[in-house]
């Protein structure tokens, strides 16, 4: 009887509680959801551009074979089903048949091979990878896609998203020049959202798309609102007049203000690894010498750098590769291990390297706010070495200019995204490349062992395997330096408390269609 | 200023004539330093246009081939200045759209923004510079004073910020930025009332400088004015005060004030290009601001151009204005 007495109450509170959790857990349909862009995409075919603004509106619009969901495993969205061969050389792909293009027409394979080979093979910047492998592209039949390689290549599926290889109509495109082509502007494609207008400069307007192939999209509406002004664009979010802004746009001395704010949500974490680091002009001078570049890492105050200019949006615990991909962090060649902050040290290294005095350029894009405080940082710990550092902003393009076409640097700080594979974004910061290529490897280091290990690493699909391979270019890397990399960006996002369903794929920017507003 | 005829609709017409086809050679001076002075300035507009990932090389050069950027740069010139007599501005590299198209799409809502602080600050500036001037020393005058002292000081972008921060956070009565609601499908007077209350903040960024100026200016002249000897002959032979000071005085004293309007008028244009950035008005002051970022050099000579012809016109405007002020003006 008495045990009863306090198992009744209990069972109901279990109830109680369970209701509630299920009812607050139960999507709403409608409501328009506001995104803040800091600039007007270029135009709305994400197959000719790799630009931020121009995925996150594009990823709503188009779909892709495949989305990736937040552990990086590919989940199907044209395709329903996959086989790779055991070769790892022949990709078949099944297509849904029950997609259509924004204005009726089915989603076949024709719209697929068309893509490929028009517009992302040729003008992709990240595609073109994969593409310049492809022995070809077999369309059998309406609803079956095989793509052959000419050598494995173990990113290809994470290359087949809709930020990289997003399937735009044939029927709209073929004949004429997709890079002036009218549906850039007015786009048609087989997403969640269909375009309904654009005011260049104002906003970017969305509607749901009733026959999306997949569950339809909760929000009546997605608007992404254009703020260039960084102080503007967080004030627009803590005023309501905004309700989603991803970490690209928001400036890290804003987020303290953000976290104390009841009505958002700030969330930090790591999805798409970003490497932050510094390019080192290994050509000619002191700098071309390892033992001066290992002196700088030693004299550089990686933790105050994440502190003060990033707001602790990072972490300093990373090797050649960062930390970000788990499975090829190596703790033997952790920077942090390796070469801790240690000025003497450093003093000393540059004295058995002869160097007296030193006066080094900072080149860095002035847009970028933690730039600017990580430099005046790094200026001053070099100060205490001996080392002069003369801090450079320029303007983005004139960066790209002196940086990478022109190689008037010492040092430049610069942050890479990962894309979501180190071979699509980390092989291009070591590997030999041609001059003047920019946001490649611009260091003039060049090493035929390490770009021998990349290669074979791109072709390898066992993780384990890769990951050896990575620990033994890592061995070499950590000691040339021809990088000084400073740590890894945890990705942020700040929204409306009442926003619910945020972040289902890796990228942040994609699956809005599960988004919806909660009472 | 004024050439020789005297009197007649006729002269006037001859003299507008003569002072556009003066300005003729001007503009094509203007768009060729332009054109130089852009070019010479380092960054590649290019890289702007592929995203931020290495783009295919190929693709690259095909973009300079497409926009004539791998021909020399005089012959580039001659090219320009031969399209721009053809009413084409050339082809935006950053949007992909005709310059013309994208500068009309924004026009009006410069224009617009443009307009009303010219008349608010012309407006008020004048009101409170008379005030003043009638009363010197006076409570309203030192007011007036001091206000003027802030509007020389103070940067327009910072006093755009301040005011954001003050309306739009702290009190919430007007929006940070836009120049609509977003969310609401508006139309009719409803969208005019909603876009006029995302203008009130841009607007008094914008015109606090122009209407300190005008404010100073008004004052100092209705001064100087009110004690010139043409004014004490009229008080002496009789004419009330009131008409002294509205007929007499306030006529004489609005040739300063016209010049300064006019003056302020392409000051007013360059500094949109701040106040629409910090407010996010999508107007013709933003896309100077963004294509200077992205080296997008058609749009940017477009813009200077349409500028330039502005100001050509608006100080032509301000001669003419003299002839109806000064009758010892003729042309």
């Amino acid at each position: 009887m008495k045990r009863v007495g306090i198992f009744v109450p209990l069972l109901l509170a279990a109830l109680l509680l369970a209701g509630s959790l299920a009812s607050a857990q139960a999507p709403r349909t409608g409501g328009s959801l506001v995104v803040a862009l800091g600039a007007d995409p270029e135009h709305l075919n994400p197959t000719l551009t790799t630009s931020y603004p121009a995925g996150a509106v594009g990823a709503s619009i188009y779909s892709g074979l495949v989305w990736l969901d937040e552990t990086g495993r590919p989940q199907p969205e044209l395709a329903e089903r996959w086989e790779i061969s055991a070769d790892g050389r022949t990709y078949t792909f099944h297509l849904r048949q029950d997609a259509r293009w924004h204005d009726g027409e089915p989603v076949t394979s024709a719209d697929v091979k068309f893509t490929m080979e028009n517009m992302l093979g040729p003008y992709h910047g990240r595609f073109r990878n994969a593409f310049a492998l492809l022995e070809g592209i077999d369309a059998p039949d309406d609803y079956t896609v095989v793509l052959r390689l000419r050598e494995p290549y173990a990113p290809l599926m994470s290359l087949l998203t809709v930020f990289d290889a997003p399937i735009l109509p044939k029927h709209i495109y073929e004949g004429g020049n997709p890079l002036d082509h009218p549906a850039n502007y007015n786009p048609v494609g087989s997403g969640p959202f269909v375009f309904r207008e654009w005011v260049r400069g104002d906003r970017i307007v969305l509607e749901r798309n009733p026959n999306y192939f997949d569950e339809p999209a909760y929000l009546d509406r997605l608007i992404y609102r254009i703020i260039p002004d960084d102080v503007s664009r967080a004030v627009a979010l803590e005023i309501g007049e905004v309700d989603l802004i991803w970490g690209v746009y928001l400036p890290a001395a804003d987020l303290p203000r953000m976290q104390a704010n009841p009505d958002l949500d700030v969330w930090q974490g790591v999805r798409i690894p970003a490497l932050y680091f510094l390019f080192v002009n290994t050509r000619e001078g002191a700098l071309a010498n390892p033992k001066v570049r290992q002196a700088l890492m030693h004299a550089i105050d990686r933790e105050q750098i994440v502190e003060q200019a990033m707001m602790g949006a990072g972490n300093p615990n990373v090797g050649p590769f960062g930390a970000g991909f788990f499975w090829a962090y190596d703790e033997a060649t952790d920077y942090s291990k390796l070469y801790p902050y240690d000025p003497a040290k450093a003093r000393k290294l540059l004295e058995e390297a002869g160097v007296r005095s030193l006066t080094l350029r900072f080149v860095y894009d002035s847009a970028r706010g933690p730039f600017r405080t990580a430099g005046e940082i790094i200026r001053d710990n070099l100060r205490q070495v001996g080392i002069n550092l003369q801090l450079v902003p320029l303007e983005r393009s004139v960066m790209v200019e002196q940086v990478y076409t022109r190689a008037a640097y010492d040092l430049s700080m610069q942050s890479f995204t990962s894309a979501g594979d180190p071979v699509l974004g980390y092989h291009r910061i070591y590997m030999t490349v041609e001059p003047g290529t920019p946001f490649v490897n611009a260091t003039g280091y060049s090493n035929p062992e390490v770009d021998a290990l990349l290669k074979q690493a791109a072709g390898t699909f066992d993780f384990d395997q890769r990951a050896e391979l990575y620990r033994q270019a890592a061995e070499i890397l950590a000691q040339d330096l021809p990088v000084l990399v400073l740590f890894d960006e945890l990705a942020t996002e700040v929204s409306n408390k009442r926003l619910q369903g945020l972040r289902e794929a890796l990228d942040v920017r994609d699956r809005l269609e599960r988004v919806w507003w909660a009472e | 200023m004024s050439a020789g005829n005297a009197g007649g609709g006729t002269a006037l017409w001859q003299y507008v004539v003569m002072r556009l086809l003066q300005a003729l050679p001007l503009l094509l001076g203007i768009v060729v330093i332009n054109y130089l002075l852009i070019s010479l300035a380092p960054g590649d507009p290019v890289t702007a246009l592929v995203g931020d990932y290495p783009a295919p090389p190929e693709y690259i050069e095909q973009v300079r081939a497409d926009f004539g950027l791998d021909r020399p740069l005089w012959e580039q010139i001659a090219l320009y200045v031969l399209n721009v007599f053809r009413g084409n501005l050339g082809f935006s590299f950053a949007n992909r759209v005709p310059v013309l198209e994208l500068v009309l799409e924004r026009l009006g809502r410069t224009l617009l923004l443009m307009l009303i602080t010219i008349a608010t600050a012309t407006i008020v500036g004048i009101t409170l510079g008379t005030l003043a001037a009638r009363r010197p020393r006076s409570l309203l005058d030192t007011a007036s004073t001091g206000i003027a002292l802030a509007g020389y000081s103070i940067p327009e972008f910072w006093l755009g910020q301040l005011l954001i921060l003050i309306f739009a956070v702290g009190l919430r009565w007007l929006p940070a930025g836009g120049y609509r609601d977003v969310r609401l499908e508006l139309s009719g007077l409803d969208l005019w009332l909603n876009m006029l209350k995302h203008m009130l903040l841009p607007m008094f960024a914008l015109s606090f400088r122009y209407m300190a100026i005008t404010t100073r200016l008004t004052r100092a002249s209705v001064l100087e004015i009110m004690n010139s000897e043409f004014i004490l002959a009229a008080r002496a032979r009789g004419v009330s005060e009131r008409r002294v000071f509205w007929s007499h005085a306030l006529r004489a004293a609005a040739l300063p004030i016209v010049t300064i309007v006019g003056y302020n008028f392409s000051f007013i244009m360059a500094g949109s290009a701040l106040v629409e950035t910090v407010f996010g008005w999508p107007g013709v002051g933003r896309l100077m601001y963004d294509s200077i970022f992205y080296r997008d050099y058609p749009v940017l000579l477009g813009i200077l151009l349409l500028v330039s012809i502005t100001v050509v016109i608006v100080n032509l405007l301000t001669d003419i204005a003299y002839a109806f002020l000064d009758p010892r003006v003729r042309y």
